[in-house]
């Protein structure tokens, strides 16, 4: 999933591009401009990632030979690559956690909260930083937001001053925000004033040392999402190096969803808050009396999940606005039809139908926590684990108890690298149900694959009780239409066999 | 054919394993893969005699895995029978399109499986 551990030259020669681009222009008829190199790149780089290649030439043959490849490079090469809200759990996660925990612990002569958006490309994450910010409420606390975009792309920068954007950029915002932050007009719509007072921008080039000493310190918030896509492993580190000096301690790093600094630094503390990893520069110890939440990378006494806190005050803070639409707007036949020809494809196995469908359900009736799950499912199908993430986290705002919810975040953990988030998740699963069998059987492999083969007995011995006790249940959904009694049988043998590796058999 | 070495591949931990259980039982030598990339690999470094596919997989999905392999000369003699949840025709002929031996929906009968395998194998053999 995340960019580095890969060797893959991550460097796009301009015969590459040539070669690239005049096979998208030949079956395509889209031609890309000299300063699209960037955004191939990138489009380039996550794709040959994703098969692990070892280099684009070996992706080249993939796209030649493959037409479902060839769109699903397309579909990347032709989004807008930011977007108004993307990946809303980390801008969550800003204006309930990270806002709160600074102020907090602030002086009170620091009457600024500043946030940098590097690599901003038209805008769109500066502005959303800015929203996220005024929804925080930091102006009633006083404070003023300082929000800095910075690219290398002129041109791109050009269009964020601009601050206005083409319907389709604001597919993804809850109408009630585009109430608030844009303005129709001829060109488009146009981010509101007191957004855009909020927002800089300026040219910057990240690898390129020194950087301005402008940028250099006092950010309490750095986002650089993608940072590990973008570059190779030795710039990636400087780069991260630079961002690191130049938080405020007890400042936060946001990286794209699917990346890690594993392997980058170990100078950040990561941090999870309400199912997102942020990146916090260490502090020292607050005088406030506020205590900082623990950490995740080893240093924690057995808890490692901090649920998002309101801010500070939240009597001034606005009113969480609702996402449904007034009752009369509904038609909760078709939402319940909709549902159920969405729980079909997903059961058929027709990802792309079970999306299509959800979405028009969500146009109807957002606060649907089922509905949202089949989404993420349907994402994860597709190997998109940031949306299936990013569903599964809506899943679970509606409805947290949700034990298919709980167990589909632990195998995105699972699948993205992170067991021990994975066994966080599988471990709330049976606390919300502990007939789900698959979360013990899951748990069970865990622990297997650490050694820890009490604890994986222990977990089978589980998995076949919950069998025993209740042959069918959510989880049967996620058995590839096997029966539930080979499942047992499966778990019977695979308990066998971790008595006889443990020594009990 | 007793021990037949099939390479079982699917995304979910738990359906392999199962898969796994059906096919040991049987008495084959089992092999197993969580993504495309990893089954390319694994088919490419093993020569397995037979390839039990899912469709739907992280990286690289089972219709691509499958038309690589069966557009190389090295492997496509290599049965592939591609394991799919999916039940319209259109999957249906994409599936044989990619030149895959065999076709099952889920969800699938251990017996019925144990059959097309021992089927394939018997094709590969002569």
């Amino acid at each position: 999933m995340s960019g580095h551990g890969s060797s893959l030259e991550k460097d796009l020669t301009s015969e590459q591009f040539v070669q690239f681009r005049d096979y998208i222009r030949e079956h395509s008829g889209i031609h890309l401009e000299e300063t699209r190199i960037d955004s191939l790149r990138i489009s380039l780089v996550t794709r040959a990632t994703r098969f692990g290649f070892d280099s684009l030439e070996q992706y080249f043959a993939l796209l030649s030979a493959d037409e479902g490849e060839f769109r699903e490079l397309m579909n990347l090469v032709t989004i807008n690559e930011t977007s108004f809200f993307r990946f809303p759990a980390q801008f969550e996660a800003l204006r309930t956690f990270v806002v709160p925990e600074i102020l907090d612990a602030r002086s009170s002569a620091v009457r600024s909260f500043r946030a940098w958006s590097a690599g901003c490309s038209t805008g769109e994450e500066p502005y959303t930083i800015a929203m996220s910010l005024l929804d925080a409420g930091i102006e009633s606390l006083g404070h003023r937001a300082e929000v800095l975009g910075t690219d290398v792309s002129t041109h791109a920068l050009e269009r964020a001053k601009t601050g206005v954007y083409p319907p389709r950029a604001l597919l993804n915002v809850p109408r009630e925000v585009v109430t608030r932050y844009f303005e129709p007009t001829a060109a488009g719509h146009r981010v509101t004033e007191p957004v855009r007072q909020a927002v800089d921008f300026r040219y910057q080039n990240l690898i390129k040392e020194p950087s301005p000493t402008a940028l250099m310190g006092n950010w309490d918030v750095i986002f650089c999402r993608n940072v590990t896509i973008y570059f190779r492993i030795e710039s990636t580190r400087r780069v991260v190096e630079n961002l690191f000096e130049s938080l405020n301690p007890g400042g936060y790093l946001f990286i794209g969803h699917s990346e890690t600094l594993t392997g980058i630094t170990d100078r950040f503390e990561t941090v999870e808050v309400g199912g997102v990893f942020l990146h916090r520069k260490p502090a020292p110890a607050p005088v406030t009396g506020v205590s900082l939440p623990e950490t995740v990378d080893g240093h924690n006494s057995g808890r490692d999940v901090r649920a998002p806190r309101e801010a500070g005050h939240p009597e001034q803070r606005p009113a969480r606005l609702p996402r449904v639409l007034p009752a009369e707007q509904r038609r909760p036949v078709d939402v319940a039809m909709l549902l159920e020809t969405a729980r079909e494809a997903s059961g058929d196995g027709r990802p792309h139908e079970v999306l299509e469908v959800t979405r028009e359900l969500f146009a109807l009736e957002s606060e649907n926590a089922e509905a949202h799950l089949l989404a993420a499912r349907a994402y994860a199908d597709n190997g998109d684990f940031d949306e299936a993430f990013a569903s599964t986290q809506e899943a679970l705002r509606i409805e947290p108890s949700r034990a298919s919810a709980r167990y589909m975040l632990g195998l995105i953990h699972l699948r993205s690298g992170r067991p021990e988030a994975a066994i966080a998740e599988f471990r709330r699963t049976v606390y919300a149900d502990d007939d789900f069998a698959l979360a013990h059987l899951n748990l069970g492999n865990l622990f297997r694959s650490r050694n820890d083969l009490r604890q994986a007995c222990h977990a089978y011995e589980s998995a076949v009780r919950a069998l025993e006790r209740s042959p069918d249940g959510p989880w049967s959904a996620f058995l590839g239409g096997f029966d539930p009694d080979l499942l047992l049988v499966t778990c019977r043998r695979t308990l066998d066999e971790c008595r006889r590796l443990g020594g009990h058999g | 054919m007793a021990s037949a070495r099939i390479l079982a591949v699917d995304d979910s931990p738990t359906i392999l394993a199962m898969l796994e259980e059906i096919l040991v039982a049987a008495g084959y030598e089992v092999l197993t893969a969580e993504d495309g990339a990893q089954a390319l690999e694994s088919a490419r470094a093993e020569m397995p005699d037979l390839i039990l596919l899912d469709v739907m997989l992280p990286k690289l999905d089972g219709y691509r895995v499958c038309r690589l392999l069966k557009f190389d000369q090295k492997y496509k003699n290599i049965p592939v029978i591609m394991l799919t949840a999916k039940t319209e025709e259109q999957s249906m002929a994409t599936g044989l399109r990619t030149g895959a031996d065999q076709y099952l929906t889920k969800p699938v009968e251990p017996e019925r499986l144990l059959e097309a395998v021992a089927a394939e194998l018997g094709k590969a053999q002569g």
